[in-house]
C-alpha cells in the first residue's frame, strides 16, 4: 500500500537548455490503493511520467515521494514497484516460471517462498499450464497474463502500467480490461495506468489524470472527466463521439449563437461575450423542422451524414459555418438532407474561454 | 439450389493440362537442372583444392609424383599426421596458434561485448564518429602497417612473442568485433532491459543476465570469426615472429623449401590447420541459423 506524490516535477531531455519540456510542473497525488490512469494522446509525457515514477528515467527537477518519502533519487529496483509493459517485456531465454520468479531471486526470496509465489500468481492469472513454456510458444493473451503474474508475484506496494493492452486484439482487450478491475479490486494495490484509451482510463479508474503537451489539464474522478471537463482539451478527448466544440456569441436577447448559426443557446450566469461552447452528441436531441410544424426556414441546418450503430445513430447536421453530431436512438428517424433542428435543452453546456481553454461555468 | 451446388463442384474440379502447362512444366525442370548443375559445379571449384590436399596427405608422395597418381585405396596411409604430430618443431607452432588464436578470442570478446553493449545501448558525443574511425582501420591494408607494427613489436620486447601477436591480432580484429556485436545487441528490445532494472539488476547484471544470453548466437558466431582470423593469419605471423613464437600456418608454408617440397608434410599442415577452422564455421553456422530460426530476441 502506498501513496504516491508528484511534487513540480519536470523533464527534460537533452539538458535544461535543450526544447521544450516533455513533462512540465506536475504536481498532484495518487491516493493509497487507488487506480489512476494517465490519459492523453501519444507524445503528451503520460509514459515519461510512468517512467519517472518507476525510476526508468530521472527527472529534471521537482519531487516524486511514495508514503512519504523521497524516491526520484532511488534506483527502480528501490522503490518497491512493479511495471508491466506495453510489449511485455518477458525474456526470451527463460521459461514462463523463470520470468516471474526473476525479480524475487533478485531479491534473495527464499526459494520456497518464490516457488508458492510464483504458483499463486500463475493460479490466479489460470496460466498454471504453461509454466515450463517458453514466451515465444504463448499467444499474445498468454504472455500478457504471464506479465501480469510476474507483477503480482512481486507483491509490490504499488503497480504501474504502460499500455498493457494495446497489443490485443478488441475481444481480448475488453475481456483483460475486466479482470485487471477485478485483480486491482482483489489485490488493492495503488496502481498507476498509461493508456490514451478514454474508455479504458473510463472503465477502470478511480481517478483520471489527462495530459496533453507534456501539461496536466485535468485530474478528477472519471464523472468530473466527463461532466466537468477543465479545459475545451479534456472536453475533446473524453467522450465518444467527440463533444461539440464551437464558437458562440451573445445576442441581443442574452442568449449565444452557435457558430453563426440560428441554433441558439440559453447560458446560466455571464460567461462573457465569445465563448467557445460544449454539447455532448448524446445529451442533444434531433427533431424534424416539418415534424414541429415549422418550414425549412426554421430549422437549423440540413442532416449530412448518418453513421448507424446498432443502438443509436451519429448524424451530422451541417448548421452552415460549422457541422454539428447528434447520437440519436436506433437508426434515426432522418434522412440525409432533411432539415432538422438541434433540441439542446436536455444537454449540459460547456463553456470555455476561446483564449485560454479554461473552463468558464460550472 | 442444385445449379449453385453443381456449379461450385464444377470450380473445384482440376482444370485439364494443356499443352501451355507442359511447356512452363518442362522449362520449370531445365531451370532447376541447370541450377542444380551449377552449384555442382561451384562446389567442385570451391571443394577441389581442399580435396586435392587432403589426397595428398593420406597418400604416400611416392603414389602420387609420377605421371599419373595411384589412388589405390590400400595405399591410405595416417603416417604422415603421426610423425607431423610428434614432431616437436611442428606441435610448438600448434600450440602457438592456438595459444593466440584462443587468447585474441577471449580479450576481443571480453572487450568487444562491453564496448558494443556501450554503443548500443547509449547515446553520447561521437559515438557515430568512434564507430566509423573502427571502420577505417579495416579498410588500411595490413600490409602498409606490417612495418611500423615490427618497429613497435621490437622496440617494447614483443617481437617474436605470442603476447606480441595477442596484442596485434586484438588491434585488428576488436573493431570488427565490436561492429558485428553492436548489430546484435541493437536487436533487443530495451523494454527487456527496463524490465530487469525493475527486477533488480545493475547494469552488468543486466549485460551478463539478459543481453548476453539473448545475443548468444551473435556472440558465438563473432568469437569463432575473431578465432578463425587469427588462428590462420599468415602475413602478421610471419613478419613479427622468428622461431619462438612461429604459428601453424607458417610452419605450413616452411614445408616449401627453396630447393625442395615436401608436399605431403604441407598437405597434411594444411589439414590440420584447416580441421578446426572447418568445424567452427560448421558450429557458428549452426548457431547462426539457430538464432535465425528461434527468434530469440524477438519475444
Amino acid at each position: 500500500m502506498a501513496e504516491i506524490e508528484l511534487v513540480h516535477v519536470q523533464k527534460t531531455y537533452g539538458g535544461h537548455k535543450g526544447g521544450a519540456p516533455a513533462v512540465q510542473d506536475l504536481s498532484y497525488t495518487i491516493g493509497d490503493g487507488q487506480f489512476v490512469s494517465l490519459l492523453g494522446p501519444s507524445g503528451c509525457g503520460k509514459s515519461t511520467t510512468l517512467n519517472m515514477i518507476a525510476g526508468l528515467e530521472d527527472i529534471t527537477s521537482g519531487e516524486i515521494l511514495i508514503d512519504g518519502q523521497r524516491v526520484d533519487d532511488l534506483d527502480a529496483d528501490k522503490r518497491d514497484l512493479a511495471f508491466v509493459f506495453q510489449d511485455y517485456a518477458l525474456y526470451p531465454h527463460m521459461n514462463v516460471y523463470d520470468n516471474i520468479a526473476f525479480g524475487l531471486r533478485m531479491r534473495k526470496v527464499a526459494k520456497a517462498e518464490v516457488d508458492q509465489r510464483v504458483h499463486d500468481a500463475t493460479r490466479r492469472l489460470d496460466i498454471e499450464h504453461v509454466l515450463r513454456d517458453k514466451p515465444r510458444r504463448l499467444s499474445g493473451g498468454q504472455r500478457q497474463r504471464v506479465a501480469l503474474a510476474r507483477a503480482i508475484a512481486r507483491r509490490p506496494a504499488v503497480f504501474l502500467f504502460d499500455e498493457p493492452l494495446s497489443n490485443l486484439d478488441a475481444l481480448l482487450r475488453d475481456q483483460t480490461r475486466s479482470e485487471l478491475k477485478l485483480l486491482h479490486a482483489e489485490l488493492g494495490a495503488t496502481s498507476v495506468y498509461v493508456t490514451h484509451d478514454q474508455e479504458e482510463a473510463m472503465t477502470l479508474s478511480d481517478r483520471i489524470v489527462v495530459m496533453s503537451r507534456g501539461k496536466l489539464e485535468q485530474y478528477g474522478t472519471p464523472y468530473e472527466i466527463y461532466h466537468q471537463p477543465a479545459t475545451e482539451f479534456v472536453a475533446s478527448f473524453v467522450g465518444k463521439p467527440r463533444m461539440n466544440l464551437l464558437p458562440a456569441h451573445r445576442e441581443g436577447d442574452g442568449r449565444y449563437a452557435v457558430a453563426g448559426s440560428t441554433l441558439r443557446v440559453a447560458l446560466a450566469g455571464s460567461p462573457g461575450g465569445e465563448v467557445r461552447l460544449g454539447l455532448r452528441p448524446e445529451e442533444c436531441g434531433l427533431v424534424g423542422a416539418a415534424a414541429v410544424g415549422g418550414a425549412a426556414r426554421d430549422a437549423h441546418g440540413t442532416v449530412r451524414v448518418i453513421e448507424p450503430l446498432g443502438n443509436a445513430s451519429d448524424v451530422t447536421v451541417d448548421l452552415g459555418p460549422a457541422l454539428f453530431t447528434v447520437r440519436v436512438p436506433g437508426f434515426g428517424t432522418v434522412h440525409v438532407g432533411d432539415p432538422v433542428q438541434i433540441d439542446t435543452s436536455a444537454a449540459r453546456v460547456h463553456t470555455f474561454d476561446p483564449v485560454t481553454g479554461r473552463r468558464l461555468i460550472d | 439450389m442444385s445449379t449453385l451446388t453443381e456449379r461450385a463442384a464444377s470450380t473445384t474440379q482440376p482444370r485439364a493440362a494443356t499443352p501451355r502447362d507442359a511447356g512452363r512444366r518442362r522449362r520449370r525442370r531445365l531451370g532447376t537442372i541447370g541450377h542444380r548443375a551449377l552449384v555442382a559445379l561451384l562446389l567442385v571449384y570451391l571443394l577441389a583444392p581442399f580435396v586435392w590436399m587432403l589426397v595428398y596427405s593420406l597418400y604416400p608422395s611416392s603414389a602420387l609424383q609420377q605421371a599419373s597418381p595411384d589412388l589405390n585405396p590400400g595405399l591410405l596411409t595416417g603416417a604422415s599426421y603421426a610423425r607431423l604430430l610428434s614432431d616437436s618443431s611442428f606441435l610448438v607452432p600448434m600450440v602457438n596458434s592456438a595459444i593466440v588464436g584462443i587468447s585474441t578470442t577471449i580479450v576481443c570478446m571480453v572487450l568487444g561485448s562491453a564496448c558494443a553493449y556501450a554503443f548500443a545501448r547509449y547515446r553520447f558525443r561521437g559515438r557515430n564518429a568512434l564507430l566509423l574511425g573502427m571502420l577505417t582501420v579495416q579498410a588500411i591494408p595490413v600490409i602498409v602497417l606490417a612495418v611500423p607494427l615490427f618497429i613497435l613489436l621490437r622496440a617494447f620486447g614483443l617481437y617474436d612473442r605470442l603476447p606480441g601477436l595477442i596484442v596485434t591480432y586484438t588491434a585488428f580484429i576488436l573493431p570488427l568485433v565490436i561492429w558485428m556485436l553492436v548489430g546484435f545487441f541493437d536487436e533487443i528490445p530495451p523494454s527487456l532491459e527496463r524490465a530487469a532494472r525493475i527486477d533488480g539488476c545493475n547494469r552488468l547484471q543486466i549485460m551478463i543476465k539478459i543481453a548476453f544470453p539473448l545475443a548468444a548466437p551473435g556472440l558465438a558466431a563473432t568469437a569463432i570469426l575473431a578465432f578463425i582470423t587469427s588462428w590462420s593469419d599468415f602475413f602478421l605471423a610471419k613478419v613479427l615472429t622468428s622461431t619462438a613464437a612461429t604459428t601453424l600456418p607458417v610452419k605450413t608454408a616452411a614445408f616449401q623449401g627453396l630447393f625442395a617440397m615436401d608436399y605431403t608434410s604441407a598437405a597434411t599442415a594444411g589439414v590440420i590447420t584447416a580441421v578446426p577452422v572447418l568445424l567452427l564455421a560448421l558450429l557458428a553456422q549452426k548457431w547462426i541459423i539457430r538464432g535465425l530460426v528461434e527468434g530469440a530476441v524477438k519475444g
